[in-house]
């Protein structure tokens, strides 16, 4: 994929183009408000340098941060109209006014809209009053900032459309993991998705699931395949991916935060924004990264690995990434009293280049599936 | 000037103990047997961040609260750091993790075995906060996963600006919500009597601790980081207290006394270095004597001075007396961690400008990312803006196996060269 071309498509396409980080921002909320919001996750294939990032980041920054900041300070960001960012682990919550320091160097700026989104359980504390204040002065700003004016019914068809993409999004997958369709095949898809429109994305889909993917001999998994989960910040490099099928694995669950985590759950009333992200964000897919979501992930997950009848579980850990790490040792624990192997492969910044470690590891679990 | 006695000036000198340092000793002993002997007595136990504003629990007459990252920085100190950190990645957590949580985690599951104070009483109650850190949130679920232990998150708002209205009123309600959830769990009644008397008290230690940082400003100065690292320990596990108000005045008094005498903890003091992130724990005597060698003092830290003012501040922000709730709300923010860089670098403005700096040591701390990411861009503002120099080295707060003393004082070397360079240009 051409990110360029993809980005510059998005431009012509006369959209103003807001980036987001980390993984679930109001995607809906921009939408309707005429902005095109592009999540700045999973550069790693797009961005072949760190340089401009290494001037503002140490190393033990993970590579979702460095490519991301990269990305921002490059060329690239230029065409980006403004910034959205909420707040997430401890490194990104930092990274708005380093943004702000790099764009400044280069003699740009753009406008950040940062948003806290209330992390306390909701249980434990009554937030959802916080959230909707926070969601009510996100929208004023945005109508200052862009010159635009919120419109209930324009946010109702936003949410449509994104019900309509996540939609699609789980019958691809399902796909996936029924081995009808390929996770590289399906992973290119969802990667591609970021970067177009949201009309785009849905079309592309659409047209994906009208084809027969049997026909389709480099999308399909060879079988007999292993059922396994995947979990992790980001879905592994395409050459583990290739790896992962080659040997005859198959993704019949995905717990992907940019994938699986990112469109489980839209809403059913959208008549208010403010009550439509209390619902979104108190109901999301459990994620390390939420962290009011701790007590549902475990039977998520085991939920997952059940309905899925997988054998294995495949932690794609992101070097540096502490959300996830505290909880790997748990899950693995949890996994393993089911009678699931567990497979815990930590991805860096360079491992593009360093794949074969992996590949090996990978074959080897498989072969200590097949028992 | 009364006389000077030998053994005053070596006590400064880290070779044999102040008063207050003696008398810290026996304060950090006397309140972890105290913790575990009332643990042990039936006392509801609370594990806290160390930014959870502990005099919540003075205001219950059988509560007790433990910090784990405070025992962790004990237990890297006193040379057990490694150890526990292996145990922990022996049990599968990454060694790219923080070092506090690696070494608290080995502790833990490993019965306290190996802990300078036996390790920390079992909680009933764990109470994190994200504001200083978010990854302390997961840290404390490993505990609320394997032993069930209820646990309360503060939500607390990052600030890239001051605190706002409607985030005070967050942390006010969710201190609420803390309050009536120790009541239900505990079967105590909040008693607000003793509450506001806590309050009250660390309201008047932190006027001492300011009184005692402020030696730093004379020259040479009154105190080194060290010291002021270590006299921190207290204010987390007697936070509240009115021993705690006896001992910073103690602190205070008796290094305002050494500077009226003349005895200073580098006498021959040429380089006024400030120190910014989390105190080597495993390196505070040997860093001070070499730096002391050096005729180098690093009289100032971020960490420290951040203890009592608001966001962005250097000053004292004092208790008026008023609501101790709003007083604790609005002082949530008080340690760098959740400031932005803007806050930051004000408050090093400030403390530069007041203390009297030469040059910056910005702590690369591969354990605490939220301290640290963002310090090249902070670097390079206080080098532009103050016309200071710094330097940045690589440290891990709890886990000496990931510093190298020799990389580190190549760089601080090079830090007092240039600093010498610059006084040699200003003079010619």
């Amino acid at each position: 994929m051409d990110l360029d071309n993809k980005m510059k498509s998005l431009k012509d396409k006369g959209g103003r183009i807001i980036g987001c980080f980390p993984l679930y921002p109001p995607l809906e909320l921009f939408h309707s408000m005429g902005l095109t919001p592009v999540v700045l996750w999973g550069l790693r294939d797009f961005v072949k340098t760190s340089a401009s990032a290494d001037r503002h980041l140490q190393s033990y920054a993970c590579s979702v941060a460095r490519h991301l900041v990269e990305f921002v300070l490059s060329d690239q960001g230029r065409i980006m109209d403004g910034l959205f960012m909420y707040n997430a682990c401890d490194t990104l919550r930092n990274l708005p006014e380093i943004l702000h320091c790099g764009l400044e160097e280069n003699g740009r700026s753009l406008p950040v809209f940062k948003m806290h989104i209330p992390m306390a359980p909701q249980e434990q504390t009554r937030t959802s009053g916080y959230l909707n204040a926070k969601i009510l002065s996100l929208i004023m700003e945005l109508e200052e900032t862009f010159g635009v004016l919120f419109s209930p019914e324009r946010f109702r068809h936003s949410v449509a459309l994104y019900r309509e993409m996540r939609s699609l999004c789980k019958e691809l997958e399902s796909r996936v993991a029924r081995g009808a369709i390929s996770y590289g095949w399906y992973s290119r898809i969802m990667q591609e998705g970021c970067f177009i429109t949201i009309e785009d994305h849905i079309a592309l889909m659409k047209d994906i699931l009208k084809e027969d993917p049997l026909f389709r001999n480099e999308s399909v998994v060879p079988s007999p395949a292993i059922a396994i989960i995947i979990s992790g910040i980001l879905p592994p490099p395409p050459k583990l991916i290739d790896a992962l099928e080659d040997a005859g694995l198959r993704v019949a669950g995905n717990d992907i935060a940019s994938q699986h985590r990112s469109y489980d759950y839209t809403p059913e009333t959208a008549d208010n924004p403010c009550s439509y992200y209390v619902d979104f964000y108190f109901n999301h897919f459990p994620c390390p990264t939420l962290l009011y979501s701790a007590d549902k992930r475990i039977a998520t997950i085991k939920n997952l690995v059940t309905g899925a009848g997988a054998r294995g579980f495949v932690f794609i850990g992101e070097k540096f990434c502490e959300d996830e790490y505290f909880e790997i040792p748990y899950l693995q624990k949890i996994l393993k009293e089911m009678g699931v192997a567990t497979l815990p492969l930590e991805i860096s910044i360079e491992d593009d280049l360093n794949s074969t470690a992996y590949v090996t590891r990978l074959e080897a679990f498989s072969e200590m599936l097949r028992g | 000037m009364p006389e000077v006695q030998p053994e005053e000036q070596k006590a400064k000198a880290g070779h044999t103990k102040t008063q207050a340092g003696k008398r810290l000793s026996k304060i950090m002993l006397n309140d972890y047997m105290r913790l575990h002997q009332k643990a042990a007595d039936g006392a509801f136990v609370v594990w806290i961040a160390i930014v959870v504003p502990a005099e919540l629990f003075s205001g219950f007459e059988n509560v007790v609260y433990a910090v784990p990252e405070s025992h962790a920085a004990m237990s890297a100190g006193k040379g057990v750091g490694p150890l526990q950190c292996e145990k922990a990645e022996g049990n599968g957590f990454s060694p790219d993790l923080c070092s506090y949580a690696r070494i608290d985690l080995g502790t833990a599951f490993d019965g306290g075995k190996d802990s300078p104070t036996f390790g920390l009483p079992k909680p009933h109650l764990l109470v994190s906060d994200n504001n200083n850190c978010s990854l302390l949130v997961k840290w404390f679920d490993v505990y609320h996963r394997e032993w069930g232990t209820p646990h309360f998150i503060l939500d607390v708002p990052f600030c890239y600006e001051q605190q706002k209205d409607r985030d005070f009123d967050y942390i006010l309600s969710q201190y609420r919500d803390l309050i009536a959830a120790i009541e239900r769990m505990s079967g105590q009644k909040f008693d607000s009597r003793r509450f506001r008397e806590a309050v009250q008290n660390t309201g008047e230690a932190l006027t001492q601790w300011k009184r005692f940082l402020k030696s730093a400003a004379h020259r040479p100065s009154g105190l080194t980081v060290f010291d002021s690292f270590v006299q921190m320990a207290p204010f987390l596990t007697s936070r509240g207290s009115r021993e705690l108000v006896d001992h910073y005045r103690l602190l205070a008094d008796e290094t305002e006394d050494h500077v009226a005498r003349g005895i200073f903890p580098v006498p021959n003091e040429k380089y006024r270095l400030l120190w910014d992130n989390i105190a080597p724990w495993h390196q505070l005597s040997k860093m001070s004597a070499r730096l002391a060698g050096l005729n180098a003092n690093i009289i100032a830290a971020s960490y420290t001075y951040c203890m009592g003012s608001l966001e962005g501040e250097f000053d004292l922000y004092a208790y008026d007396g008023g609501d101790p709730l709003a007083y604790l709300a609005r002082t949530q923010n008080f340690s760098v961690c959740p400031h932005g860089l803007e806050l930051r670098y004000r408050s090093m403005q400030k403390a530069v400008e007041e203390v009297g700096i030469d040059g910056v040591v910005f702590a690369s701390n591969r354990s605490c990312k939220v301290y640290s990411i963002m310090q090249m861009d902070m670097l390079k503002r206080v080098t532009r803006e103050l016309n200071i120099p710094a330097v940045m080295i690589d440290v891990d707060h709890a886990d000496v196996r990931k510093y190298t003393e020799e990389s580190v004082f190549g760089r601080i070397e090079a830090l007092l060269e240039l600093i010498d360079v610059r006084r040699n240009q200003a003079r010619s």
